[in-house]
């Protein structure tokens, strides 16, 4: 009964495999750089076989996890961008003196594997299971930050009181939408005969609030910044890029891509406003460029939230270029941050310090330039054809509004990040200091890589667009595989 | 039924209310069993009386006697005795005192199970057969996180230690 005709998607089966394999060999002998490379060979695998399942695909749709061509996008960007993060790392474990940090690769595993476990979730039980899981790891990732000691263990003390409350509104919508409709189906609850219609309303609006926070959409915004700057750089990355790409994935699958009700319309509408505002006002007078990610990355959400609104012909291509727009253009950022940064020499995280980058390193300040155009919108990237499209699907719709605020949050974005380039071609204000340079390979050929998918994604955007996500009624059967 | 699974659930959540605002923290545990306990009369009254067994013996039992333990680690300082009698004034367990005495007519009230059709409850055979057939994959999951909150307390405990 146990053992066999178990639906499960073969990422969520290599994943956890890797993460045994790893645990065996720490018992063994400790060792960070095996940890690390144990998990870029399991994540290579779960890559490999990321459209793949065990077990029969039930066909009642009770079931818990579910497979198509939506998650295996999703699930496909998750992966790779978890392997930019361990690559971002793989110089940086025992930066600070300490020696043996071996937990660090399996905690990003375990992170990867509670977001894959959203995306291919079904059923309340396995989001909430996936929610924890990263929220978890992420809390113990965020204290791997020694130099201020207390900045690490402040970021994930946050974190966890904050993803504790904003779970515990989740599992209380959770509650009543089973209360309402009596499954756990991954779906808004739809009022039955005899139940009051506040009930299915109070039960969404409490799930979207979950999702929310997590997502740090406008009223619940305010964590973002604060847990990315006391985290290590490459764990910030894996808040802003992983752990929103698992929840818009789920957000998606849970509301569906058809129109939405009208409350719905009306709060998600409200919420886009205050996410875009909020965050490129935010950005305005930071210091540190962690943080300015960070609130470049709420207002990002709120430009996503668009194209989810908007149902119709170009919603579909608008997410999945999105999607990978943002998680490209931001890993590329971190990923120059973490190779400017050096040992014994500044770190990057503040703006000040790339003062005067054209001069002294030119091919990481073109980098970081392309990747600052790319989530400004600016053509060269991959960004400009993104936001193109999530226009487009909002003048599908004639929302006037949330366009409006698109095109003024994108002009206050255009001065902060057009800022940091200036800076960079300020001359340099002593005489080149020599830093002793490191050389480090595996970064310059990962921000290469960004850089020509950022740059190829933008010049042929025709081949990035495809219509992946579930179609508004649940979808019989998909066929399997991803269509890149 | 309707009356007495409203009592129990407004003893919850005076209890957790009551819990949330006091000073001291041992206080704040005497009201959190009441709260605890509501909690699993209210989970009786649903027909899900494994859930309250589980409730009473893990988080009223077990999870409360760590947080007294805690609680005791880390005030050390003053004499225990003097400490002892600060915590343990009536005007401490009075409160407590009285929502756990609600619970307890409760309990009695019901000894002679009412008329009326009660829903059947769910038994530990059900429990078990559900967690270890459809939702195998559930469990694994949880084993997953319990993995990651290990590693993770593992991981700022040492570096909290390491830091000094």
């Amino acid at each position: 009964m146990i053992g066999h005709d178990v639906f499960l998607p073969a990422p969520l089966l290599a994943v956890p495999s890797g993460i045994m394999v790893m645990l065996a060999a720490t018992v063994w002998r400790r060792s960070a750089g095996r940890s690390l490379a144990c998990a870029m060979v399991t994540l290579l695998l779960a890559l490999a076989v990321v459209g793949r399942h065990t077990g029969g695909r039930p066909d009642n749709g009770d079931s818990l996890f579910i497979q198509d061509r939506w998650t295996s996008y999703t699930a496909a960007l998750i992966i790779f961008s978890t392997l930019c993060i361990l690559l971002m790392s793989w110089r940086d474990r025992g930066h600070d003196g300490t020696t043996r940090v071996d937990e660090y690769s399996l905690l990003f595993m375990l992170g990867t594997l509670g977001a894959l476990a959203m995306v291919f979730s079904a059923n309340y039980m396995p989001f909430f299971l996936g929610l924890e899981i990263l929220g978890v790891s992420i809390t113990g990732l965020a204290t791997f930050r020694y130099r201020p000691v207390m900045a690490g263990c402040e970021a994930a003390m946050k974190y966890l009181i904050l993803s504790g409350v904003s779970s515990a509104i989740f599992l209380f919508g959770t509650g009543l939408a089973y209360g309402v409709t009596g499954s756990l189906r991954f779906t808004p609850p739809v009022a039955a005969g005899g139940m009051p219609a506040a009930l299915p309303v109070a039960a969404t609006v409490m799930v979207l609030a979950g999702m929310f926070f997590k997502l740090s959409a406008a009223p619940f915004h305010m964590w973002l910044p604060d847990v990315m700057e006391g985290a290590p750089v490459p764990v910030a990355a894996f808040v802003a890029v992983v752990s929103k790409i698992a929840i818009f994935s789920a957000l998606v699958r849970y509301f569906g891509t058809g129109a939405q009700p009208p409350f719905l319309n009306d709060i998600v509408s409200v919420v886009i406003i205050l996410t875009i505002m909020a965050g490129n006002l935010l950005a305005l007078r930071q210091t540190s460029l962690t943080r300015l990610m960070a609130c470049s990355s709420i207002a990002h959400v709120g430009y996503l939230l668009i194209a989810f609104l908007c149902p119709g012909h170009v919603q579909s291509g608008a997410i999945t270029v999105y999607l990978a727009a943002y998680a490209a253009s931001t890993l590329g950022v971190f990923a120059t941050m973490t190779a400017f940064a050096s040992p014994d020499g500044p770190d990057g995280t503040r703006i000040a310090q790339w003062r005067g980058l054209f001069f002294s390193r030119p091919f990481l300040a073109s980098a970081m330039a392309l990747m600052l155009f790319s989530l400004a919108g600016i053509p060269p990237g991959i960004g400009f054809l993104a936001k193109f499209e999530v226009a487009a699907t909002g003048v599908e719709h004639q929302r006037d509004v949330l366009l409006c605020t698109l095109i003024i949050g994108s002009i206050i974005g255009l001065y902060y990040y057009l800022n940091i380039i200036r800076i960079m071609m300020t001359a340099p204000l002593l005489p080149a200091h020599p830093l002793k340079r490191h050389a480090r390979p595996e970064l310059a050929a990962l921000v290469i890589v960004l850089t020509i998918i950022v740059v190829i994604g933008g010049l042929f955007p025709a081949r990035a667009i495809h219509p992946l996500l579930p179609a508004p009624p649940a979808p019989p059967g998909l066929p399997d595989g991803m269509t890149h | 039924m309707h009356a007495l699974a409203l009592l129990a659930a407004s003893v919850t959540v005076m209890g957790a209310v009551m819990a949330m605002t006091r000073r001291v923290a041992v206080h704040a545990v005497l009201y959190l069993v009441v709260t605890l306990l509501a909690l699993a009369t209210v989970l009786v009254m649903l027909g899900a009386s494994f859930a309250a067994m589980l409730e009473i013996i893990i988080y009223a039992g077990a999870i409360m006697v760590l947080f007294v333990f805690v609680i005791m680690m880390i005030n050390l300082g003053q004499p225990d005795s003097a400490r002892e009698k600060e915590w343990l004034r009536p005007r401490a367990w009075c409160g407590p005192g009285v929502l756990a005495t609600i619970m307890c007519a409760e309990l009695l009230y019901c000894l002679n199970p009412p008329s009326g059709p009660a829903p059947a409850p769910i038994t530990a055979h059900d429990v078990g057969l559900s967690l270890f057939g459809r939702y195998v994959l559930m469990v694994e999951l949880v084993s997953f996180l319990l993995l990651a909150g290990l590693v993770s307390a593992f991981h700022i405990g040492r570096n909290r230690v390491g830091g000094r």
